[in-house]
C-alpha cells in the first residue's frame, strides 16, 4: 500500500481543519457558544476567494485577504447581531447554540440563492497549480506552498499574539473568568469584537484555501463543520495546542483510516465522516476535556518519576 | 362551481393535512425531550429515519418473501409487483402496517435509550452538538447501504395500507383520517404525561437536576424514560410518513428536518403543547406552500430554487423568536396540578400563591 497520497492528504486537510478549528477554539473559549454558523464563515471565505479569482482575476494572495476581511466582519456581525444581545438578555447556552443554527441556515441559504442565480452551485478558485516536486507519488503543488505557510505562520501569530500581546493576554483571561477579567478593567466587548474578527478571518482564509484546493459548494461549511468540531473537542474547544494537535489527528485518522477501511476491509469511502464522528463521540465520553490541561513535558517528567501514586 | 373548485385543490389540502399530523407527533415528541426534559435532541430526525427505514425495510421484505417476488430488493419490477401484492391483499397490508408501526416504536425506543447513555453523562451544549451529528451520520449510513433503503435510490412500492380502496380520493382522505388520528392519540398522551407527576418530575430534572437528585429523583431513569418515549413517537411519524409517500429515500432525512420541527417548537413555546400545535401549524403552512409546485400553481417564477427561501425563513424565525420571544407564541404555563384545577372550578383562591411558586420554578 502506497502512503505517500493519504499523507499528503492527511496533512493538507489536517492544516486546513486546523485553521478552521482555532477559530471555533478561540470563539468557544471566550463566548462559550458552541457555533454552528462557524461553518458558514468556511464557506463565505471559500466563496469570496473563487469569485474574485475567478471573476475578477485576483491573484490567490489578494483573494485570501479578501476572505479574512469578509469573514471576519461576518463573524463580528453575528455576535453584534445576534449573540451579544441575547446574551444581554440573559439567554441560556443552549439558546445561543439554536441561535447560530439559524444564522447559519440564513447564511447558507442566502448564499444557495445567490449561487444558483450566478450558477456558481460548484466553484472552484482557477489558480494556476503547478506540480513542484514529488512525495512517493503524491504530488506537491503551488497549493501546498500556500497551505502550510499560511497555517504555521497563523499558529505561530496567534500564539506570539496570545502570550506577548497586551490584548492576547486579555483574552485568555476572558477566556479564563471574564467577570474576573471586566473588574480588571478588560474592555471586554472591544475585545470580543477583536476575537470575533481574527476567529472569522481564519476561518474565511481556510476556507478560501478550500476553494482553491478543491471544488466548493454553499454547503461546504457543514461538511467541514463535523470535522471543525471533531478538531476542536480534541482540544477540549479551549485548548490552543490541542486544537492544532486536534486538527492534525483529524486529518490522519480519516485519510489513513478510510484508506486503511477501504483496503482491507472495502469499506465505502464515503464513510469517511463516521471517522470524526467516532473521535466526537469517544473523546466527549472518555475525556471531556480533551488535550486541554495535558501537558506534555510534565506528562514525561512525571513518567520518568516512576509515578508518584 | 364552487364545490368543483374547492375539490380541485382537495388533494394539496389532505396532504396538507397528512403532513401536519406527521410534523405535530414529531413535534410534540421533540417537545417532550427538549421542552419538558431540558435534554436537547437535535438528532430528532435520525429517530424519525429509524421508523422510516423500519416501516420500509419489514414491508418491503415481507411482502418479498409472502409474494414470492425474485427480482431484486430495489429493482423497479418488485416496486411494481409489492404495489399490486398490497392491494390486492387488504388483510396483510393492514397487518403489516400494524407491525410497522409496533416494531418502529420498539426500534426507536431502543435506538432513544441507547442515545440516552451520553445524555446522562454530557454537558447540554456537548449533548446538542453530538446528537446533531448523529443525525446526520444515521443519513451517511442510510445512503450507502443497499440492504437498508437501498443507497440513493430509495426503497419504493411501500404501498399505502389502504391501496384496496381504488378510489385515489377516498384513499387519500382515509389515510389522512388515520394519521390525524394518531396526532390527536398522541397529543392526548402527551398532555396527560405532562400534567402526571411524572410531568412534574420532568420539569423538576430540567429545571434543576440537583435539587431533583436531592429529593430522592433517580435522574438517569428520567432521562433515559424521556428519551425512549420521544424517540418511539418520532418513530411512529417516520412510520407513518414511510407509508405516506409510498416509499423511504435517505436523502429526505437532512439534518434541516430536526431544524424545521425544533422552530414548529420554539416558535409555539417550549413545554406547551398547545403553543407546540401552533407552532407545528404555522412550520407546516411554510413547508407546503413555499415549494417550486405551489409557486408554479399560482404562477410565480423565480430565478432560483424557492425551496432556499423557505430554509432562510425558518433561520430568520429561530433568530428572531429566540431573541424577542423565547418562551415562544404561548408560553409554559404553572405546572397543572389537581390543586389548580380545583382552584379554577371551584371559589377557593389558591391561584395567586401558586402562581409566585410556578413563576420561580420556572424562572431558573
Amino acid at each position: 500500500m502506497d502512503l505517500s497520497i493519504p499523507l499528503m492528504n492527511s496533512l493538507t486537510l489536517g492544516s486546513l481543519y486546523t485553521l478552521m478549528a482555532l477559530g471555533l477554539t478561540m470563539s468557544f473559549s471566550v463566548t462559550k457558544i458552541a457555533n454552528f454558523a462557524h461553518a458558514e464563515l468556511v464557506t463565505v471565505g471559500g466563496y469570496v476567494t473563487a469569485l474574485l479569482v475567478n471573476w475578477m482575476g485576483f491573484g490567490l494572495g489578494e483573494s485570501l485577504i479578501a476572505a479574512f476581511i469578509a469573514s471576519a466582519l461576518l463573524a463580528v456581525a453575528m455576535d453584534e447581531g445576534v449573540f451579544k444581545p441575547m446574551i444581554k438578555r440573559g439567554s441560556k447556552p443552549l439558546f445561543l447554540l439554536v441561535a447560530s443554527i439559524g444564522i447559519g441556515l440564513v447564511v447558507r441559504y442566502l448564499l444557495f440563492v445567490y449561487a444558483d442565480l450566478n450558477a456558481v452551485i460548484t466553484v472552484q478558485a482557477k489558480t494556476s497549480v503547478e506540480l513542484i516536486g514529488r512525495f512517493g507519488r503524491a504530488g506537491i503543488t503551488t497549493i501546498h506552498l500556500w497551505v502550510f505557510p499560511i497555517t504555521i505562520a497563523s499558529v505561530v501569530l496567534l500564539h506570539l499574539m496570545f502570550h506577548y500581546t497586551k490584548p492576547g493576554k486579555a483574552l485568555r483571561a476572558m477566556a479564563d473568568n471574564e467577570d474576573l477579567a471586566r473588574v480588571s478593567g478588560v474592555k471586554i466587548y472591544t475585545l470580543r469584537r477583536l476575537m470575533w474578527f481574527i476567529a472569522g478571518g481564519i476561518t474565511g482564509v481556510a476556507g478560501g484555501l478550500w476553494a482553491a484546493y478543491s471544488v466548493i459548494t454553499p454547503e461546504i461549511g457543514w461538511y467541514a463543520l463535523l470535522r471543525i468540531f471533531a478538531a476542536s473537542i480534541l482540544g477540549g474547544l479551549v485548548s490552543f495546542w490541542g486544537t492544532i494537535a486536534g486538527g492534525l489527528i483529524v486529518g490522519f485518522a480519516e485519510n489513513f483510516g478510510i484508506t486503511f477501511m477501504n483496503t482491507y476491509f472495502n469499506v465505502s469511502t464515503a464513510y469517511r465522516p463516521l471517522i470524526s464522528f467516532v473521535i466526537i463521540v469517544i473523546v466527549l465520553l472518555i475525556k471531556p476535556t480533551g488535550f486541554a490541561g495535558f501537558d506534555i513535558v510534565e506528562w514525561v517528567k512525571e513518567k520518568i518519576k516512576g509515578g508518584g501514586e | 362551481m364552487q364545490i368543483e373548485f374547492l375539490f380541485s385543490y382537495m388533494p394539496i389540502f389532505t396532504s396538507f393535512i397528512v403532513l401536519f399530523a406527521i410534523y405535530l407527533i414529531a413535534a410534540l415528541s421533540l417537545n417532550m425531550e427538549y421542552g419538558y426534559g431540558g435534554i436537547p435532541n437535535f438528532g430528532h430526525v435520525f429517530f424519525i429515519s429509524v421508523g422510516a427505514y423500519m416501516a420500509g425495510v419489514l414491508t418491503a421484505r415481507t411482502v418479498d418473501y409472502l409474494a414470492g417476488i425474485k427480482a431484486g430488493y430495489c429493482s423497479g419490477q418488485a416496486s411494481v409487483l409489492r404495489t399490486e401484492y398490497l392491494s390486492s391483499h387488504p388483510l396483510e397490508a393492514v397487518a403489516i402496517f400494524v407491525a410497522s408501526l409496533i416494531l418502529g416504536a420498539i426500534v426507536g425506543g431502543l435506538f432513544g435509550y441507547a442515545s440516552s447513555y451520553p445524555a446522562l453523562r454530557l454537558k447540554e451544549d456537548f449533548l446538542a452538538i453530538t446528537l446533531i451529528f448523529i443525525g446526520d451520520m444515521g443519513r451517511i449510513i442510510a445512503r450507502n447501504e443497499e440492504g437498508i433503503v437501498c443507497a440513493l435510490t430509495g426503497l419504493t412500492g411501500i404501498a399505502n395500507p389502504l391501496s384496496f380502496i381504488k378510489d385515489v380520493g377516498t384513499r387519500s382522505i382515509a389515510y389522512a383520517l388515520i394519521v390525524v388520528a394518531f396526532a390527536v392519540l398522541t397529543y392526548v398522551y402527551v398532555q396527560r404525561l405532562a400534567k402526571s407527576p411524572f410531568g412534574r418530575l420532568l420539569k423538576a430534572v430540567r429545571d434543576d437536576d440537583l435539587a431533583a437528585m436531592a429529593l430522592g429523583k433517580v435522574v438517569p431513569r428520567v432521562r433515559g424514560e424521556i428519551m425512549i418515549i420521544g424517540s418511539a413517537l418520532a418513530a411512529i411519524a417516520g412510520v407513518l410518513r414511510t407509508f405516506y409517500i409510498q416509499g423511504v429515500v435517505a436523502d429526505d432525512f437532512q439534518p434541516l428536518i430536526t431544524f424545521l420541527v425544533l422552530t414548529m417548537v420554539i416558535l409555539g413555546g417550549m413545554a406547551n403543547n398547545k403553543g407546540v400545535i401552533l407552532g407545528t401549524l404555522i412550520m407546516t403552512a411554510l413547508d407546503q406552500f413555499i415549494s417550486p409546485s405551489f409557486f408554479s400553481l399560482l404562477g410565480i417564477s423565480v430565478e432560483f430554487d424557492v425551496t432556499y427561501m423557505k430554509y432562510i425563513i425558518i433561520g430568520l424565525i429561530i433568530i428572531l423568536v429566540l431573541m424577542f420571544r423565547p418562551q415562544g407564541a404561548i408560553p409554559e404555563g404553572p405546572v397543572e396540578t389537581p390543586a389548580l384545577e380545583l382552584s379554577r372550578s371551584s371559589e377557593w383562591d389558591v391561584e395567586e400563591g401558586l402562581e409566585i411558586e410556578s413563576e420561580g420554578g420556572s424562572e431558573s
